[in-house]
């Protein structure tokens, strides 16, 4: 059994997670919280196998929890379940020492697989929030990056080209129209001084937008 | 061109009195050493002569011993084997021991009976050599010595003979003879090469040479008389004698058969009467000897004098002529100036004119004689006096021109001249003399200034000045009431107004200055404002005054004055005052009183920030809320459709897809509140900060809008609170602007942090606009984020020209938070 502490400030909620988590019969909630300051003590006396954490919660918030569970129980796995969507949240997540990341939306479908992935060691990550991570980490790679000069989009374009997406795949990834895909590859070989999508795959890896 | 011959000359004299000396030196040196070869000569020939003399003496005594042997006198007695060879055996030791060529003895009829040489093949026995002087001379008793040429042997010798006596005879037996070679005499003439050394016979017939081929040969021609009798004596052979072609040129020199020239000397020899030793020496080889090495050094000499006296003829010859060229430059210079001169007289837009001793015109300039309707011709050689008006000719006459001869000058003499048309014209005479070389007076040069026109002129600004006067007066009046109106203006303005002048002293104040400072204008007039003003007054009007003064600008300014507590603030325009060249006199002050107005301006201001801060508060409560507690439900909710929907799928199919339709118009619920609450604020900004919340909304703005958006930062300190809110808000606004009014296909997000300073800068491509004809929506839209910079402190521009897109600036000092 996969021993899991929850913590969510909202009981609701709370219950609704418990409930799914229970239901797949390999995991157990040892211990809940409503606040951080709770879940870190619960941590604590428990040592839960994954410790699922929300972002927002009084008191400490989800980062700050994440930040002293790292330093105190650096082996215990935290799984970010949080109402935030965006990229930022992910990001800083991850690099502060979260596991996986995902929606309370998404939790009903992925919230068991996501413990279970953390739990066997893993990141879990959407598609979405591995993209963001990934464009982050490359642009934090070094301080004067030419990817400095790109907008996100054409950073996410970019990487999708690199990594042999079709323009049809990548507009519908992003809700976009080809035309607009192919204006975006325009645009970067432009700015990027490249002449097809073979520099433009190079470029990525030299730059680490994605890995070879 | 005359400089230039003399030189030519000079040079050529210099160069002819070199070789002058160098001829003569050369003929004194020659002379020296034909002296010297004289000398030499003679010595030589004293030399030469003491050694024959030896030579001849050598063998004097030893012929009277040989003629005194026994053996001699036994075999002339008795010619017999045994005698003989006695006799033989003397003259064999003879010969040997005084190493001559041959000893014999001859009889009385002069055939010899034995010699030394007999077993030659020249042998002299049985020979008679009667017919030889020195046979005869001892047969006659005497010794006797003789040079010939043998005829036996056809060798030159000495010959010595004496008579051979028997005991107590007086009459000779015969004779012995000694023949010494002349060979080893002649060997030792050896002169050098330049002479010849001779010795002849008293007939010329050279005997010992040292010149061999001259030997036998005759030194002056002979008559053949005299040769026939020289045949006769067989003292030198046969002959033939030739004449070595030698002639006498004067006393001491002689030429020979080519015409070469000798110093001819001569010495007698001792004991041989007539024969003489003859030395001659080659005039050319000595000349030779002696120019040879003095060509040697004088060759070099010459060249080198030759070379320095040509330089030195060089530079003198371009000394010269810079010389030539400099005076002819100077002339020419003094021709034109001379030509200048008389242009300038004659061009000279001014009556000029000359006059000699007597008072005659000697010239006039052009403009003298048209000014006066003359030709030059005309009034050359007259008198000036003749052209003035008899006023001023008298004038002239008595007083002006026996002064000017005097003093030398005259200035300023007013004339009138007298045109040839009759019309007069008033002029201003100045003259000075002109002196020649001995200072006496020739000529004058007077120029004359028509003062007609200035005259009139003069009279006309009389009557101007006059006008003007009446005028002045006229205005005078204008200004004192314009003067009244001022004042009263000045009294009753609510404003301060006050005048200093440059160095900043007080020259006015009006009544409300007075008032709110408690002085009379008598009181202020000359002080500064550190005179009478508490001092951070003084120094704030004196700072913004001296800006004035120094600017030459006018500027506006507020200024606080807090008199007894009670602050005033005013708004201050001050302006330089000129005087009029233009330069600055003063400054001006006008100051109106907007303490009123700053508070309500503050208050305002307050107002405002105290509503968007509260605005901001509320939006992120109600952000929170929608966000965190509604959204929250929602998902709750949701998790429940899931499980519902998951539970009933096979049992219930209907409410299973019931309960997926509820699930998906809860997600939409979820998504239109989590918009709704981004929008009122989003939770990235308190949560992770200001850079990640631009980062998302430039993202989220790129995907909305469709204008590529880069996002710029440096690393920074994490910004918060209301600075990030207003950064947040300002960034929010102008890219809002940027997709509603800008056209622009790409925005560029620039934050950076340096020196405590937060700056961010939002820029676009787009089509921007007159900075100033901002519309009202968008004019709004500036103001909003202007206030939203104020609030922080913060500085805020919008740079922006139509077609060169927009750029929003705004700084913000980041100690305070």
């Amino acid at each position: 059994m996969i021993r899991v502490l929850l913590a969510d400030d909202h009981s609701i909620v709370r219950a609704g997670l418990r409930r799914i988590v229970e239901e797949s019969g390999d995991i157990e909630v040892v211990a809940e919280a409503s606040d951080g300051r709770e879940a870190v003590l619960a941590v604590r006396k428990e040592t839960p196998d994954v410790a699922v954490i929300d972002i927002s919660m009084p008191i400490l918030d989800g980062l700050e929890v994440i930040t002293q569970l790292k330093s105190e129980f650096p082996e215990v796995p935290i799984l970010v379940l949080t109402m935030h969507e965006e990229h930022q949240y992910v990001v800083r997540a991850i690099e502060t020492g979260a596991m996986g990341y995902i929606t309370k939306q998404s939790a009903p479908e992925q919230l068991v697989k996501a413990i279970r992935k953390v739990h066997s060691g893993s990141l879990f990550l959407t598609d979405e929030a591995a993209e963001a991570l990934a464009l982050r980490v490359a642009k934090g790679n070094n301080a004067q990056s030419p990817l400095d000069s790109l907008s996100t989009r054409e950073l996410q374009v970019l990487r999708r080209l690199a990594l042999g997406n079709t323009n049809r795949e990548i507009a519908s990834a992003y809700h976009i129209s080809i035309k607009t895909v192919d204006t975006y590859r325009f645009r970067l070989l432009k700015k990027l001084n490249l002449r097809n999508n073979a520099d433009l795959s190079r470029f990525a890896i030299q730059n680490h937008l994605i890995e070879t | 061109m005359k400089l230039r011959s003399i030189l030519r000359v000079l040079s050529l004299l210099a160069f002819l009195s070199a070789c002058v000396a160098g001829y003569l030196y050369y003929s004194s040196l020659k002379e020296y050493a034909f002296q010297e070869a004289e000398r030499n000569a003679l010595n030589r020939l004293q030399t030469t002569k003491k050694n024959l003399t030896a030579f001849f003496s050598e063998n004097i005594k030893p012929i009277r011993v040989l003629a005194a042997m026994q053996p001699l006198v036994d075999v002339l007695d008795k010619p017999e084997p045994k005698t003989l060879n006695a006799a033989n055996a003397i003259l064999d030791l003879f010969k040997k021991t005084l190493d001559v060529e041959v000893c014999y003895l001859m009889d009385l009829r002069g055939k010899t009976l034995a010699s030394s040489n007999r077993n030659d093949p020249d042998s002299f026995v049985g020979m008679n050599f009667s017919f030889r002087p020195y046979f005869q001379d001892a047969m006659q008793g005497l010794p006797a010595s003789y040079l010939a040429l043998g005829t036996t042997s056809r060798k030159r010798g000495a010959y010595y003979s004496y008579p051979v006596y028997r005991k107590n005879s007086d009459t000779p037996l015969g004779i012995a003879v000694i023949k010494a070679s002349i060979f080893f005499v002649e060997k030792e003439l050896t002169p050098e090469e330049t002479s010849i050394q001779l010795v002849v016979d008293p007939q010329g017939m050279i005997f010992i040479s040292s010149r061999s081929e001259w030997l036998y040969q005759l030194m002056w021609q002979l008559k053949p008389d005299d040769i026939k009798q020289l045949r006769k004596t067989r003292q030198f052979g046969n002959g033939p004698w030739h004449w070595t072609g030698l002639r006498k040129n004067g006393n001491k020199e002689v030429l020979d058969a080519s015409g070469k020239p000798y110093l001819f000397h001569q010495i007698a020899v001792d004991d041989y009467p007539g024969w003489k030793i003859v030395h001659l020496y080659d005039l050319k080889a000595a000349s030779k000897l002696v120019s040879e090495p003095l060509l040697k050094i004088i060759q070099p000499v010459i060249i080198i004098l030759c070379l320095l006296l040509g330089a030195s003829i060089f530079f003198l010859y371009r000394q010269a002529s810079l010389e030539i060229a400099r005076r002819r430059t100077m002339e020419q210079a003094l021709r034109r100036s001379e030509k200048r001169y008389r242009a300038l007289y004659h061009h000279t837009p001014a009556m000029l004119h000359s006059i000699d001793k007597n008072g005659n015109l000697v010239s006039v300039s052009n403009y003298w004689s048209d000014a006066l309707g003359y030709t030059r011709k005309e009034v050359i050689g007259k008198k000036l006096t003749d052209y003035l008006s008899p006023v001023s000719r008298k004038y002239a006459e008595e007083t002006i021109i026996p002064a000017f001869f005097k003093k030398g000058f005259i200035k300023d003499i007013p004339y009138q001249f007298v045109k040839k048309n009759k019309a007069v014209i008033e002029v201003q005479l100045s003259a000075i003399t002109d002196r020649d070389e001995q200072r006496q007076t020739f000529r004058s040069l007077a120029v004359s200034i028509d003062v007609t026109e200035r005259n009139k002129a003069e009279r006309a600004l009389q009557e101007a000045k006059e006008a003007l006067s009446s005028y002045s007066k006229d205005l005078e009046s204008q200004v004192r009431k314009r003067t009244r109106e001022i004042s009263g203006i000045l009294q009753y303005t609510p404003a301060v107004v006050y005048i200093k002048d440059a160095d900043g002293k007080y020259t006015m104040v009006n009544s409300k200055f007075e008032e709110l400072f408690g002085i009379r204008t008598s009181d202020v007039r000359g002080k500064t404002d550190q005179d009478f003003l508490a001092p951070d007054i003084a120094d704030q009007f004196f700072k913004n005054d001296d800006r004035v003064l120094r600017e030459k600008q006018s500027i506006q300014v507020q200024e606080n004055i807090t008199i007894d507590d009670d602050a005033h603030t005013y708004l201050s325009t001050k302006f330089p005052l000129y005087d009029g060249k233009g330069r600055v006199t003063g400054v001006c002050g006008i100051a109106t009183d907007i303490t009123a107005l700053k508070k309500a301006q503050e208050r305002l201001r307050r107002l405002s920030a105290s509503i968007m801060t509260n605005q901001e508060k509320e939006r992120a409560y109600l952000a929170r809320e929608l966000h965190d507690e509604l959204g929250q439900v929602l998902t709750a909710l949701r998790m429940e459709a899931v499980w519902i929907r998951n539970r009933v799928i096979k049992s219930d199919p209907t409410a299973s897809a019931r309960a997926l339709t509820m699930c998906e118009l809860i997600d939409t619920t979820i998504e239109e509140v989590r918009r709704l609450a981004i929008r009122l604020r989003p939770g990235v900004l308190d949560h992770l900060g200001l850079v990640e919340a631009i980062e998302w909304y430039t993202a989220d703005f790129e995907k909305r809008y469709d204008i590529s958006c880069v996002f710029e930062h440096n690393d920074g300190p994490e910004i918060r609170g209301n600075i990030a809110t207003a950064a947040y808000r300002i960034s929010q606004e102008a890219l809002t602007n940027v997709a509603r009014h800008a056209s622009a296909t790409r925005a560029k997000v620039t934050m950076s942090f340096d020196n405590g300073n937060l700056s961010l800068s939002i820029k676009d491509n787009g089509t921007g606009f007159e900075p100033e004809a901002l519309g009202d929506a968008e004019g709004l839209g500036v103001a909003n984020m202007r206030e939203r910079a104020n609030l922080v402190r913060g500085f805020f521009d919008v740079q922006s020209r139509p077609g060169g897109g927009t750029r929003i600036c705004f700084t913000v000092a980041l100690t305070e938070s």
